[in-house]
Order: C-alpha cells, then sequence, then structure tokens
C-alpha cells in the first residue's frame, strides 16, 4: 500500500454535513473490517462536543489532535472554505490531506497546495474520489464492495470512471494494491508521476493502470517517469474539440491535450492503450 | 467564462494597465459623438467571442468620414457564425513594436506561469512551434503578491523596462479577479507610451459568484433547465440519451456509444451526491428531447446512493425506453426497487450500451 494503511488515523473535516456524516460512517465500517484505525475525529468549526456515528466532533483540528492521534485528514468542507481546510490541517501538522470537495476556486487550490508544500504535507485532490488499499484503509468516497486486494495499482484523474475499471478488474480476478484518484481540476496535489513514483517503491504493486481524460499532459509525463509496468486508458475519445483558451494553453502544452493524440503519444511510449474500460483486465494479464 | 475585449480593458483599465482612447457602440449613429476624441484613424473591432477574429472580417480600419459607415457595415456581418451587437472603436496607435504577454496556470508545477515575447501578434504560436526559446517564461509561487524584480528581468530581457510594471500588474489582475487567463497580445509600444491594444480574461467559472458575475449565455430552453438544476450539460445530435455521474464515466459512456456504431444525443453528468429529484429530472429532461430513441442511466455509486438514482429514475415515469446499469452504494436496494417497477437493469457497461444501441436502430 502507499499513503496509508492500518495504523493511520484520520480527521473528517466537516463530519457534521450530511455527505461527511454519510461517507465518515462508511469509512469506519471498512477500518472495522480490515481491523484499522479508522476515523478517530471529526472537524466543524462551531460545532465541538457533537458526536457523528459514535465519533468525537472538535473545532478545529488543533484541538482534535491535543485529543487524537492522527496523520490523515479527509476534507467534505464546501468550495468557499476548502482551501482554508486544507492549509489548517497543513498547519496542525497532517501529513496527508484527501480533498473530496469539487468546484473549488483553482487560485485557491494553487496557493493552499503551495501552502501545505511548506509544511511537508502531501495533497491528493481536490474533486477527487480519495484513495483506497484493500485490506489496509480507506480514505475517501470509493465504493468499497467492488474492490480486491492483489499487485495492481491504479491512478485516475476520474472518480466513478475508476470504480468502473476496479470492478472490471475484480471481475476479471485481478486485485489491487491501492487505487488512487488524483482529481480531475486543472490543479490537483499529487500529479500522475508522484503516484507513480510511490508505486514504483511499492513492493505490493506489479503492475499499474494509468486512466487519463482530454485535457492538459500529465498523464504522458507520468508515464515518461516510470519505469513500472503501466496500462492506459483515456476517456473522451469522441468528445468535440475544447474552444480555444487563448494561446497561453497552446504554448505550454503544445496544442494537444485532445484523448485521441494523447493515446496515440502513449501508444509510442510503448504502453498499452484499452479502447474501452471492459478491454483493461486483459491488457494487464498480458503485463503480470 | 471569457469576458469580450471592452470588458477585459475595463478591467486593465482599473489596474492601471493603458489602453487605446475607446468607445464602445451598439449603433453605428452612436459613434459620431465620440468622433473628436479618436483622431483622424481609427480602428473598429466586434465584441464576438470567436478566435481569429481579425482574419475572419470581425475588424475594420476607417477614417473620421468612414467611420460610421465602417461601423454599418460590420454590424451587419456575422464573424464565423456569430453577430455583431457591440462594436470597440479606438484610436489607432502609432505601432512600433509588437509584444506578447500572458499568465496562466501551469498545470504541471501548480503555479501561476508568465509568457513573454519580443514578437507579438497573431504569428505568436507559430513562433513559439518555430523557435522554442522565442517565448520565455517564469513561473512564480502563488503564495507571493508580487511578481519579483528578478524574474521580471529574466522574462523581459532587453524589452524595454518599462514593460516590468505593466506585467506586475497583469499578475494582480491575475490574482484578484480569480483569472485562469490573462492575455496582451498585441502589448504595443508607441512614441508616447506603451499599450495593451487587445484584452484577453477569462475567469474561473467556480469563483464567477464571489467575483460578482452572473452570466448571462446564450442557452437552449433545455440547457437552461439542466443549468438550473445543476447538470454538466451538452447537446450532441445522435438518438441515445445519456445520464452518467461523474465526467469521466460519462464521457467514457459516449465512447462506447461511438465503439459499438451508436450516436450520442447528449452528454449528462447529474454530478455527485445526485438525489432523487434530481435523477428524475435529468431523465425528464432527456425524455423531453424529440430525437431521443432510448435513455442510458449509467452510474457508479460513491458519493452517489443508487437507491435514490433508483427512486429518481422511477419518479419520472419514463419506463420503457430507459437501460439502466447501476453499482456502488446502496447498490442491492437500487436493484431491488427498479425490478419492483418494471425497469431493464443490465449488469455491464458494455452490456447496457449495446442495448441502447440496439434499441436505437
Amino acid at each position: 500500500m502507499i499513503y496509508g494503511d492500518r495504523a493511520t488515523g484520520v480527521l473528517v473535516h466537516n463530519a457534521t454535513g450530511r455527505q461527511g456524516a454519510f461517507h465518515l460512517d462508511l469509512m469506519n465500517a471498512y477500518a472495522r473490517e480490515v481491523g484499522g484505525r479508522g476515523v478517530v475525529a471529526g472537524v466543524t468549526p462551531g460545532k465541538g462536543g457533537q458526536e457523528v456515528h459514535g465519533v468525537p466532533v472538535y473545532n478545529s483540528v488543533k484541538e482534535a489532535l491535543q485529543e487524537h492521534d492522527a496523520t490523515a485528514s479527509v476534507i467534505f468542507v464546501p468550495a468557499v472554505a476548502a482551501g482554508d481546510s486544507i492549509m489548517e490541517a497543513a498547519h496542525a501538522g497532517i501529513e496527508l490531506v484527501v480533498v473530496i470537495t469539487e468546484h473549488i476556486p483553482v487560485h485557491d487550490t494553487m496557493k493552499a497546495i503551495a501552502y501545505a508544500d511548506l509544511h511537508d504535507c502531501v495533497v491528493v485532490g481536490p474533486n477527487c474520489p480519495g484513495l483506497l488499499s484493500p485490506g489496509e484503509c480507506k480514505l475517501g468516497i470509493m465504493p468499497a464492495h467492488l474492490f480486491s486486494r492483489g499487485n495492481v495499482g491504479v491512478v485516475s484523474r476520474s472518480g466513478t470512471l475508476t470504480y468502473e475499471v476496479v470492478d472490471e478488474l475484480s471481475r476479471a480476478g485481478i486485485g489491487q494494491s491501492t487505487v488512487v484518484g488524483i482529481g480531475g481540476d486543472p490543479v490537483i496535489g499529487q500529479t500522475f508521476s508522484d503516484v507513480l513514483a510511490r508505486f514504483e517503491d511499492d513492493p505490493a504493486t506489479d503492475a499499474v493502470v494509468v486512466i487519463g481524460e482530454v485535457g492538459g499532459n500529465l498523464e504522458e509525463e507520468g508515464v515518461r517517469s516510470t519505469d513500472l509496468a503501466v496500462v492506459a486508458y483515456i476517456a473522451g475519445v469522441s468528445a468535440p474539440p475544447e474552444k480555444r483558451m487563448g494561446h497561453a494553453g497552446a504554448i505550454i502544452e503544445g496544442g494537444e491535450g485532445d484523448a485521441r493524440s494523447k493515446a496515440r503519444r502513449l501508444s509510442a511510449l510503448g504502453v498499452p492503450v484499452a479502447s474501452r474500460p471492459s478491454e483493461i483486465p486483459h491488457l494487464v494479464r498480458e503485463l503480470l | 467564462m471569457k469576458l469580450l475585449e471592452y470588458e477585459a480593458k475595463s478591467v486593465f483599465s482599473e489596474y492601471g494597465i493603458p489602453v487605446p482612447k475607446g468607445a464602445l457602440v451598439r449603433a453605428p449613429e452612436e459613434l459620431t459623438p465620440h468622433l473628436p476624441e479618436l483622431g483622424s484613424m481609427m480602428v473598429l473591432k466586434a465584441q464576438v467571442d470567436v478566435g481569429g477574429r481579425g482574419k475572419a472580417g470581425g475588424i475594420l480600419v476607417a477614417d473620421a468620414s468612414s467611420a460610421v459607415d465602417a461601423a454599418r457595415d460590420l454590424f451587419s456581418r456575422t464573424i464565423r457564425g456569430v453577430p455583431v451587437h457591440e462594436i470597440l472603436v479606438e484610436e489607432r496607435l502609432p505601432i512600433e513594436h509588437e509584444y506578447y504577454a500572458s499568465i496562466t496556470i501551469d498545470r504541471s508545477s501548480k503555479q501561476p506561469v508568465i509568457l513573454f515575447a519580443d514578437a507579438g501578434g497573431v504569428e505568436i504560436e507559430a513562433v513559439a512551434q518555430e523557435d522554442a526559446g522565442a517565448v520565455r517564461r517564469v513561473t512564480l509561487s502563488p503564495l507571493l503578491r508580487d511578481v519579483p524584480p528578478f524574474l521580471l528581468r529574466e522574462l523581459l530581457g532587453d524589452a524595454p523596462k518599462e514593460i516590468g510594471p505593466i506585467v506586475n500588474r497583469l499578475y494582480r489582475v491575475f490574482q484578484e479577479k480569480d483569472a485562469l487567463l490573462t492575455e496582451i497580445n498585441p502589448l504595443v509600444t508607441t512614441p508616447d507610451g506603451i499599450y495593451a491594444a487587445d484584452a484577453k480574461l477569462i475567469i474561473d467559472d467556480n469563483a464567477l459568484a464571489r467575483q460578482g458575475i452572473t452570466v448571462n449565455r446564450d442557452l437552449s430552453e433545455r440547457e437552461r433547465e439542466a443549468e438550473r438544476h445543476g447538470f454538466s450539460y451538452v447537446e450532441l445530435d445522435g438518438t441515445i440519451g445519456v445520464i452518467g455521474n461523474g465526467a469521466g464515466l460519462t464521457m467514457s459512456t459516449l465512447d462506447l456509444i461511438e465503439y459499438y456504431g451508436g450516436k450520442a444525443a447528449n452528454f449528462l453528468d447529474v454530478g455527485g451526491g445526485a438525489d432523487k429529484t434530481r435523477v428524475c429530472h435529468a431523465v425528464r429532461l432527456l425524455a423531453s428531447v424529440p430525437s431521443v430513441k432510448v435513455i442510458v442511466v449509467n452510474l457508479l455509486g460513491g458519493i452517489t446512493r443508487c437507491d435514490e438514482v433508483a427512486q429518481g429514475i422511477i419518479d419520472a415515469g419514463v419506463a420503457p425506453q430507459v437501460i439502466v446499469r447501476m453499482a456502488g452504494t446502496n447498490e442491492e436496494e437500487g436493484r431491488r426497487l427498479l425490478a419492483e417497477h418494471g425497469y431493464r437493469m443490465v449488469d455491464s457497461m458494455d452490456a447496457a450500451v449495446r442495448a441502447a444501441v440496439e434499441a436505437a436502430r
């Protein structure tokens, strides 16, 4: 596993919100199943002293850490305040922040990630489903019953498409070491390169599925940076070309963020590229 | 959201970036009172959100005596299919040199990146492709409020140092207006100063509310309805309606429809945590499109609960032509509800799409 294991203590930010409470409960159900510590405390400013599904809630990360031992945070805070929550966690000494929230203004994300960097805090997301290491820990909202333990890592920009691929792998008898949703926003904390570097150091991972989308060129950057056996799938080949956004994007990214040319460039690097999700297990098996 | 040139110039001007003297007109006659301040030669620029506007006939040059006629001509045109409702009329600058300056986000380093080129103008992308060194770039920490002088020196090279403060103001615009892109192309030197001859400003859609911007786009009735419910919705020209959750899975469903030889009628992402009311609205929305013969619902629960989705589909009450594929949180309950009401459930994405392509034939 990478990022976390059974011993990882977790905080949930906005544990008193509808989604926060719902997924806190599911994360702890998974922790009980695998014998992990799971969510040890919730944080919602102004709601300190309450309990959510038996988990105590505090007004701040600092207060929570005075009573509990935690190294990871999962953030369900609304978009306007999510950047602040990331910085609060990093400032208080949290080592890993998983940001589920979508629609965070990108300038907030950039600043929060830069601030977290200064505190050696790793950010996964935003706008992501989190991560899950079968048999070890679940940080986020992934539906655990689709997963099975094994030696294939998955890293993806998507949420639900990741579950689709995991489902296909599990049905084909191919288990996963860790599945990481890095998020679909233009600026994200952990990129394909970062996650692939962790997989490379992970003795439990023998091959990785990379799931990309239209836009940017981080999939290619990641695949170039690793020696691992990789299978790729890129969503969006049927998407109409995006509206142009001035010249700057085209100059920086070489103007080739569309799915088809991305898939072509990955193929040219010798990476098997699946034409649909159900083809992935077959391609993975050929590598193992 | 992309602002029009005159809106962007008004923001630039607020931040102390010099722009040419100009006037916005919505009819040819409105130009007459502005003529004295615009000099002997002027440039008329159609305010349309179209790339390659100049080449498409959206920019005219005229003298004071012919300007009103030129405006009339321009108002009668459509620029790449877009009608002209507003024209920005500006003094024609005595240009000595054209530069290029822009600020955007570098996804790879997760920081703002400033680009600058000594040769600005319409051919900037070709210039960049031919000579990688022609466009200089610097990235800087988003925690900085100003561009440090050493970075400005690196960026500008031998260009006039008076451009430095303009780049700094452009960076302020970028930060304070939640911009995804600010671009000046060309940034021109003239005998009496430096001007932003054109201006581009794209605001982050996720920041429109705090920027106090309300969007008034040209939407169809259905697109408006979709926006009201918070769906990400794009109309296409096929016959298979698609409802998915999450952009990736929905996109992948569209790809699979193409793979099996069908044509999608739309892209509709109901988003995370969709409740039964929203799913019901989504199904009814697609059922109201005349060209839609069959609807594929492809949902994987994470933050979405399958029982809620099932109830939403049932509430919509358009039974026969909905093919459902679901897996995830509370899946069994969702499956049971749908079966009770006679809906067609399939077990895989491939099977759902194949069935839909078949039904649409």
